[in-house]
């Protein structure tokens, strides 16, 4: 049993290895975990995502090719939850205070618009005025990686939690708690996990009045609900992702889940 | 409410459940792993003078917040190779210690958490259940046991661990940079 942390993506992304101590496999780990941050973030002026906010409509973009898989997904999700789930709502989380506001003015956000198209060659192509923001998926797709990298080195039994969305392997069953909702300190729900991912989101420590940072990729607006989300599926960006799609729906049955091969419950 | 539960829950009810708390590593742990090119390291606390406060201030763009730091040399033979500080944050009801490993010229080499604990409601304000945490980095300090489990939930921001970390990139910028 070995257990690290640090400060990545904005949280604490905890990296527990269940039977063996191998140092190197976690600090290898977090090293992708950082390197996710790097080109992800909303906040580092250097980031893909801040090269593609500051691009003009029409341009091709040079990203790394997992900013280009986390784009990928990100368009799979939308299509799949009839725009349940968009990367486009960064305008509103900056005009809510949630991220930080770019130098440049914002643009008008435009309800369940497209921002991009995913070019042949791995660039993408703006295709309208907005922000995009990977908060929403990028944390899980960071634990993907980690996830990947721990197995490449041998690591049998291993949890990467980054904040709370979270994948597990080995054949084992990780106790996993839920917080409660209304009383976060608290654990509302205990459940065990093998070999999959899990990702909750609830607005218990962010909801300001009537903003939240979980927006509705169709119009806009902020789910505010006091529930909490938690969904499971075969990899953590995934989960991640999907946990926005049944917040905005407020539907633990929505026929993406399946679709993708995950399932849900609100309490 | 429960709308919908498709999977087999352990328990539920959040009745007597117990705070979050985690040991990740001892501070011994910590610097061995920042330098394992080290062979010695010695404590070298540092106390900042006025002036240093107001500098670290203007550097980080936070409040320097304390006079006095815990801090340890990594030495290679006789020769300083780096540094590690030592630090608490209070974030809304948990209290995080980290370390942050320097290297000479006081760029950050690499930032741990050495350990995570959540209180239940009104204790994080209470200094009794603060200075538990005095003892922290004494071997076998914290119990490994009631953390296994991972946490599931929103996402707690880290915000207070990373202006805590710029902080403590400045006072090495003002103190020990060569």
């Amino acid at each position: 049993m070995m257990r690290r942390a640090q400060p990545w993506l904005g949280t604490l992304v905890d990296i527990t290895l269940g039977s063996q101590a191998d140092p190197q496999a976690v600090t290898a780990a977090f090293a992708d975990v950082a390197l996710v941050h790097r080109l992800m973030s909303f906040h580092d002026v250097d980031s893909d995502v801040s090269r593609f906010n500051r691009a003009a409509v029409g341009m091709p973009i040079e990203v790394d090719p997992h900013t280009w898989n986390v784009l990928r997904l990100a368009e799979q999700v939308a299509a799949s939850s009839h725009g349940c789930f968009n990367v486009a709502c960064a305008p509103r989380l900056v005009e809510w205070g949630y991220l930080p506001a770019p130098a440049a003015p914002a643009p008008a956000y435009v309800p369940g618009e497209r921002t991009y198209a995913l070019e042949a060659d791995g660039r993408v192509r703006k295709t309208s005025a907005s922000w995009i923001d990977l908060g929403g998926i990028a944390k899980g797709y960071a634990v993907d990686l980690a996830i990947d990298t721990l197995q490449r080195h041998g690591v049998g039994s291993a949890c990467v939690n980054a904040g709370g969305d979270l994948r597990v392997i080995g054949d084992y069953d990780w106790p996993i708690t839920i917080r409660a909702p209304r009383e976060p300190a608290n654990a509302g729900t205990r459940l065990v996990l093998r070999n999959a991912a899990l990702a909750t989101s609830a607005n218990y420590f962010a909801a300001r009045g009537h903003t939240s940072p979980l927006v509705d990729g169709r119009n806009g607006q902020a789910c505010t609900d006091a529930h909490s989300v938690t969904v499971r599926a075969p990899s953590c960006a995934l989960a991640d992702a999907l946990t926005k799609v049944v917040m905005a729906s407020g539907d633990a049955h929505h026929p993406c889940l399946a679709k993708l091969g995950a399932s849900a419950f609100i309490i | 409410m429960i709308k919908s539960l498709p999977w087999v829950l352990l328990a539920a009810g959040a009745v007597g459940a117990p705070a979050f708390a985690t040991q990740y590593l001892t501070a011994e742990q910590a610097q061995a792993l920042m330098f394992p090119e080290a062979t010695a390291f010695r404590r070298q606390d540092i106390a900042l003078t006025t002036v240093q406060m107001q500098q670290v201030e203007k550097l980080a763009g936070v409040p320097a917040r304390s006079v006095n730091w815990r801090a340890v040399a990594a030495l290679k033979g006789d020769v300083p190779i780096g540094y590690m500080l030592l630090d608490d944050v209070i974030g809304k009801f948990e209290l995080i210690s980290f370390a942050v490993g320097l290297n000479s010229d006081a760029s950050i080499r690499q930032v741990e958490i050495l350990t995570y604990r959540e209180s239940h409601g009104g204790e994080i304000r209470n200094p009794a259940w603060r200075k538990q945490f005095a003892s922290k980095r004494a071997p076998g300090g914290l119990a490994i046991g009631e953390g296994i489990a991972n946490i599931s939930g929103a996402t707690l921001s880290c915000t207070h661990v990373t202006d805590g970390v710029r902080r403590i990139a400045a006072i090495a910028q003002v103190v020990l940079a060569k």
